[in-house]
């Protein structure tokens, strides 16, 4: 046997041993993406139309919107996570995902959770710090659900068969470990032995940036670190400044936190450290942005025909307009004027979803072929997915930077009245809803895909002999 | 990077330090703020939350209110909060306003408008009427504020027929648009009176002059 069959048989085992761990997250996470994107939707529709589903206590809107973003990020953005974490740690650990039974147990318990989270905050027990507003019972129960899930990561980084430490695992590694620190120091400094005062808002906001830039942003560039080279066939260019950007990009992000509080009732050294910390953050953008547009260059026209990169591309693009957007509002004169606007929210949603989102759809769409034998079942649902996405992100970015502008400065003058604001934010609250049925589109269309490619009734398996062999690469080779 | 110990370390290192440079200097420098005793009238301030009211903070908190307002007014020079016609208060918010509460909702979104001095816009109104002006505005919002798009609370009211009983006192006065029809009115319940002393309490009125000098920014020198 060659080597390269050789490889190929090893990853066909790997596979095989993450198949069914890696299906049951997505299969939460997809379901969590349509019930958070309807609650989003209809949140979102509530901004335009007061009176839809206000009657309800459990659907007003100051429920609705943050049980959304809950199920968004814990319940797909998490489980999206994990399902691509321990497959990429697996795969580039060489060595097959263990103890299948745990990771069964540890999605069953981490998704009860996320459920009885969201519930608790529609019923009113929502603790109202961004984020975090699960009622308290549930963190302990994500933390015990969360550990087992990260234990195997750790183990399987940990008995790896190879030499050298990719950079995808660098970043998988870190969110690991960082996720259940920022969250239990969170609960504890927020809830445990509460802190007084406006530290309150300096810890949300130091969680909220760290759950967002120390665990969804590494996750978004495993992917990209990974699936570039592996799919282009051509080693990660300039990789040696690889560890040099990992490292600066975490540090400096860790910090940045205190940006988001420009303004507020907090000592200035707050928001001036986290100020510094992303105008510093831009180098480490700089030098992934040459590592990967690097690898990248000369090479656009095999980029575009695959599906994988296609939303990978996405995803790059949108983490470095997200530290553009976070360095933009990292700038007083600016954030005077958007702060508290729709353009602030856009920050998250950038990284949310547009960066770490695109990111996991463009590996799902690797790795489930893969795992199950079969071929995508439609083109076509694939092709309104792309499209949903791709129209969708380019229109929120370019309609809430301009309708967030807008807001910004009618707040700002003094002479118009509140209700004048409102009214002139109408459209662009109509054109959000617009754009978020945009994606729900798309995110169906997924899921019916999802559904035929993982359901073991229909085993039509005939497609594993088409799967295109990305070319021969060896990740090993680089660090 | 081949050491996985090394990487290890240096990733507690980063969480670690971030921790400790922000959250525990801060805790250090503001964690033990107290309040303060006004020399004059020898009264402490921020005076703390009268029960009712804290309960209708928590009311506040599970209403998720803060998805659309700010409480924190920025000080003069940042935004324009401070301006005739926005408001939002007589000054900036300082530290120290907040440590009467027991948990701090500073909010980052204003659909709707500030709300951290809510409790001082009466006007000339007496505080019940400025009560009534906040139920009709939690019932129906449109009756007191035409073209908002807050959304109504009516599960915060009572809507009974008068009919066999006596008429409540607390009863609102709506306009015939907004009222449940004849023979029926509309009383608040105990989470809407304390969800309104709530936000009749907000009002950061007096100007701690220690925080005053630290949060005026210098004069600028003149040009040489």
């Amino acid at each position: 046997m060659n080597p390269s069959a050789n490889n190929r048989t090893e990853q066909m085992e790997i596979d095989a041993s993450a198949k069914w761990p890696v299906l049951v997250f997505f299969a939460y996470g997809l379901g969590w993406l349509l019930l958070g994107g309807i609650m989003q939707l209809a949140a979102a529709m509530q901004l335009h139309s007061p009176g839809f589903l206000a009657g309800c206590e459990w659907t007003t809107h100051g429920r609705l919107a943050p049980a959304a973003q809950n199920a968004l990020v814990y319940g797909w953005g998490m489980n999206a996570a994990f399902a691509f974490g321990l497959w990429l740690m697996a795969r580039l650990s060489a060595t097959t995902l263990r103890h299948g039974g745990w990771l069964f147990i540890a999605a069953k318990f981490w998704n009860t959770g996320v459920a009885l989270g969201v519930g608790g905050i529609l019923a009113g027990y929502s603790t109202s710090f961004e984020l975090l507003e699960m009622p308290r019972f549930v963190s302990l129960l994500l933390l015990a659900a969360y550990a087992l899930v990260g234990v195997w990561a750790i183990t399987t980084f940990s008995i790896r068969n190879t030499e050298n430490v990719y950079a995808s695992q660098w970043y998988v590694f870190g969110a690991a470990f960082w996720f259940p620190w920022l969250y239990a120091i969170a609960q504890v400094m927020l809830f445990k032995a509460p802190v007084r005062g406006v530290l309150q808002p300096v810890v949300n906001a130091w969680y909220v940036h760290g759950l967002y830039n120390l665990w969804f942003v590494p996750m978004a560039l495993a992917a990209a670190y990974y699936f570039l080279p592996k799919l282009l066939g051509k080693p990660v260019s300039n990789y040696y400044l690889a560890s040099l950007a990992f490292w600066w990009l975490v540090v400096t992000s860790a910090f940045a936190g205190g940006s988001r509080l420009i303004g507020a009732p907090v000592p200035v050294w707050i928001p001036t450290m986290g100020i510094a910390a992303n105008i510093l953050v831009v180098v480490g953008v700089i030098i992934i942005a040459i590592n990967l547009f690097g690898t990248l260059s000369g090479r656009f026209e095999a980029a575009r025909s695959s599906l994988t990169l296609r939303f990978i591309l996405i995803s790059i693009v949108s983490f470095i307009l997200a530290a553009v957007m976070n360095l933009a509002l990292s700038m007083r004169g600016f954030a005077a004027t958007v702060q508290f606007t729709l353009l602030d929210g856009l920050r998250d949603w950038l990284t949310f979803y547009a960066c770490f989102s695109t990111a996991m759809f463009g590996a799902a769409y690797f790795i489930l072929p893969r795992l199950t034998g079969k071929e995508w079942r439609s083109g076509a649902l694939i092709k309104l997915h792309f499209g949903a996405t791709a129209l969708g992100v380019l229109l929120m970015v370019v309609g809430l930077t301009y309708a967030g502008w807008t807001q910004g400065n009618m707040l700002n003058n003094a002479a118009m009245p509140f209700t004048d604001i409102t009214k002139a934010m109408s459209f662009w609250f109509a054109f959000r809803t617009v754009v978020l049925g945009l994606l729900l589109l798309g995110h169906v269309a997924f899921l019916l895909n999802f559904v035929w490619i993982a359901c073991p009734i229909n085993s039509q398996s005939t497609a594993s002999a088409t799967l295109r062999t990305p070319p021969a690469l060896s990740l090993e080779g680089h660090a | 990077m081949k050491n996985g110990l090394a990487l290890f370390l240096g990733v507690f290192a980063t969480l670690a330090l971030s921790w400790a440079g922000l959250l525990l200097t801060a805790h250090k420098q503001i964690g033990s703020l107290s309040q303060f005793k006004d020399p004059a009238d020898e009264t402490l301030y921020p005076q703390p939350l009268s029960g009712l009211a804290n309960q209708g903070r928590l009311v506040y908190q599970d209403l998720g209110c803060v998805s659309c307002h700010t409480q924190q007014v920025r000080q003069q020079g940042f935004g324009n909060d401070l301006a005739e016609g926005r408001k939002w208060g007589e000054r900036g918010s300082y530290a120290r306003d907040y440590i009467r509460d027991e948990t701090v909702l500073i909010g980052q979104n204003r659909i709707g408008p500030d709300l951290r001095n809510v409790g001082s816009r009466l006007g000339d109104a007496k505080a019940e009427e400025y009560a009534q002006w906040f139920y009709k505005l939690l019932y129906a919002p449109q009756s007191v504020a035409a073209g908002t798009n807050m959304p109504a609370h009516p599960f915060l009211f009572d809507v009974h027929p008068v009919a066999g009983r006596q008429p409540s006192p607390h009863a609102l006065m709506l306009p015939s648009k907004f009222a449940p029809g004849p023979g029926r009115e509309v009383v608040p319940t105990s989470r809407a009176i304390a969800l309104v002393a709530y936000l009749q309490s907000l009002k950061d009125t007096y100007d701690y002059p220690i925080e005053r000098s630290r949060n005026t920014p210098a004069p600028k020198e003149a040009g040489h």
